[in-house]
């Protein structure tokens, strides 16, 4: 909300004063305000203030073609943009009764993968510099850039990529790029080491972290949380293997699991994801080269497109959590209506007033990276 | 786990419970449920309670002017029986009023709220229905399949020309933007004065789209 229309507490107990952090601050990758009430350093209570990124896409898709709405959906999270575009699709596809050709699906499978990687990336690096460890986050970066240039030789767009449509994906991997993943995804695995060294047996960042944020399984659960934050919980649930889309069913990886529920937990489920990522990356790349043929199964005319009437509920792990669409189309051209859950709904709204109440004010930052928030997806 | 003997002797009990109640399997992981608004608690409760289906994966609402009706959908998962459960209900548009599922699922809160700020359904019972992301909107649910964004546009906002210092030097070359009147989306009011684009006179005969 614009300042003017802030209205501070009338007449506060005079040991309590207000803070509003936001909506620029380093405890999230985004456009996200956080109002305190605190005790000294103690916070009494936090609201979140969202609407910062609200662009309406959830109404400008009614309005568009369904092929035009690929274009929006990447933006809809920023840092993890594929997950957006592989669930449209779907939801999509399913509609249309459309298969998916077995190369098109590992393509898809490769890029959530690459981009669950390039998200945990940034994610540690954001996390550690909450606790004023700065070396992570260019590390991080910078090998998540490596990721985008990946990206960027496939179709054109480091952040968005707008390469699925529904029925496939736009175009093959071009010479030679499986062979740069390969070396990409090894150099990706000697930094592993050096990520431990740097952050994860660091005693600075160890000690800051635990016992942050503690969210115990049944609060999960009564949460709604989902993703990396479930799992440092306890419960080795993830929508890939238990509600499985694509070929996740055909690939072999580890759910990693943490016991402890506080941010510590959670950063070490992000560092254990990775090397599980790696491991997908790897026998998609191996199959890919065994598996030829189509892309892209035939669409019809793309601009005349009458998708047939129904609804459909497709949800898919993004590296944050659960992300599903629920797709109306009433068999016209454009959807009736679309509706996005991302994870951060629950994340950076409920859970995260809940969690910050008693916390001290400087880990309030970092409660707010643990749970890897993404605002644009509250925002839509 | 999931398929099989266990989901039909629950769906036996739910149907027995329950009375008019629609049962359709899309799928062996996705299910669709139509029921009527005042059976919706108690189907929920029965989910949760006695079926282990604890997860609110989301609310959505879909507005059907036609029907003068509102549709609630309630996406519901279960971590053991690992299926999905679409209870879809129908509420009158007029007024919009209906029963929050908070205390059966806590994360309907958000849900609720989004609805109530996006589409203008009051869910009684929910803990917060202020402002969320619409913090200084004062017009009409937008959300809502009567609200037109063009017509909002252009009731609010003035139109301004655009005529940046780039786009005189590229007139002055004979060039232009050209936009053919049908093609222009945001269609301003009857009875407006024309908007001089720089690029409207000489510039869009022979410039754009050809």
């Amino acid at each position: 909300m614009r300042p003017e229309n802030y209205e501070a507490q009338r007449q506060p107990p005079s040991h309590e004063y207000e803070l509003n952090i936001g909506p620029n601050h380093p405890g999230i990758e985004g456009n996200y305000a956080f109002k305190l009430r605190l005790h000294g350093d103690r916070v009494i209570e936090g609201r979140a203030d969202a609407g910062y990124l609200h662009r309406g896409f959830e109404k400008l898709m009614e309005g568009r073609l369904w092929i035009q709405n690929l274009a929006i959906t990447p933006r809809i999270c920023v840092p993890d943009p594929v997950p957006m575009e592989v669930s449209y699709c779907l939801a999509v596809e399913d509609l249309c009764g459309l298969e998916v050709p077995k190369r098109a699906q590992y393509l898809r499978v490769l890029q959530l993968e690459l981009s669950r990687l390039a998200s945990h990336l940034f994610t540690f690096g954001g996390h550690a510099a909450t606790t004023g460890m700065y070396s992570p986050s260019f590390w991080g970066v910078a090998d998540r850039d490596l990721i985008l240039d990946l990206f960027e030789e496939l179709c054109g767009g480091r952040v968005y990529h707008i390469y699925n449509i529904p029925g496939g994906v736009r175009r093959d991997a071009p010479a030679g790029w499986i062979e740069r993943v390969s070396d990409t995804v090894d150099y990706l695995e000697t930094r592993l080491p050096d990520y431990d060294n740097l952050l994860f047996k660091n005693q600075v960042f160890v000690k800051r972290a635990r016992d942050i944020g503690i969210i115990s399984q049944e609060q999960a659960l009564d949460w709604a949380v989902t993703g990396p934050n479930l799992r440092a919980t306890g419960l080795a649930f993830d929508v890939r293997r238990d509600d499985p889309y694509l070929v996740y069913d055909e690939l072999d990886f580890d759910i990693p699991t943490e016991h402890a529920g506080d941010a510590w937990a959670r950063a070490l489920v992000r560092r254990k994801e990775l090397f599980e990522s790696i491991k997908i990356v790897r026998q998609v790349l191996a199959k890919l080269t065994d598996i030829h043929g189509p892309i892209r199964c035939p669409i019809p005319n793309p601009l005349a497109w009458n998708v047939p009437a129904g609804s459909t509920f497709t949800r898919v792990e993004s590296s944050k959590g659960e992300l599903s669409w629920y797709v109306v189309s009433n068999g016209g051209e454009r959807p009736y209506r679309t509706h996005v859950r991302g994870p951060s709904q629950m994340h950076a709204v409920q859970v995260l007033e809940r969690l910050a109440v008693g916390a001290r004010i400087e880990d309030v930052a970092q409660i707010m990276f643990s749970l890897d928030a993404c605002p644009p997806e509250v925002d839509r | 786990m999931a398929e099989g003997k266990e989901l039909s002797t629950w769906l036996d009990n739910l149907l027995t419970e329950l009375e008019g109640i629609e049962i359709r399997r899309k799928s062996s992981r996705r299910l669709r449920v139509d029921v009527a608004a005042d059976a919706l608690p108690a189907l929920l409760e029965l989910l949760r309670g006695r079926a282990s289906y604890v997860h609110l994966s989301a609310i959505s609402c879909v507005d059907w002017p036609q029907d003068r009706q509102f549709e609630l959908v309630y996406h519901v998962w279960s971590y053991e029986m690992q299926s999905l459960v679409s209870a879809h209900t129908r509420i009158a548009r007029e007024p919009g009023l209906y029963i929050s599922v908070y205390d059966i699922y806590p994360p309907a809160a958000f849900f609720e709220r989004d609805i109530h700020e996006m589409f203008g359904i009051f869910f009684e019972g929910s803990p917060d229905m202020s402002k969320f992301i619409l913090t200084e909107w004062d017009g009409p649910p937008p959300m809502r399949k009567d609200f037109d964004s063009e017509a909002w546009v252009n009731e609010h906002f003035d139109w301004q020309d655009y005529n940046p210092v780039w786009l005189q030097e590229l007139v002055a070359q004979g060039g232009g933007i050209a936009i053919r009147p049908d093609e222009q989306r945001f269609s301003r009011k009857a009875g407006d004065e024309p908007i001089e684009h720089a690029a409207s006179g000489s510039a869009s005969g022979n410039g754009g789209r050809q």
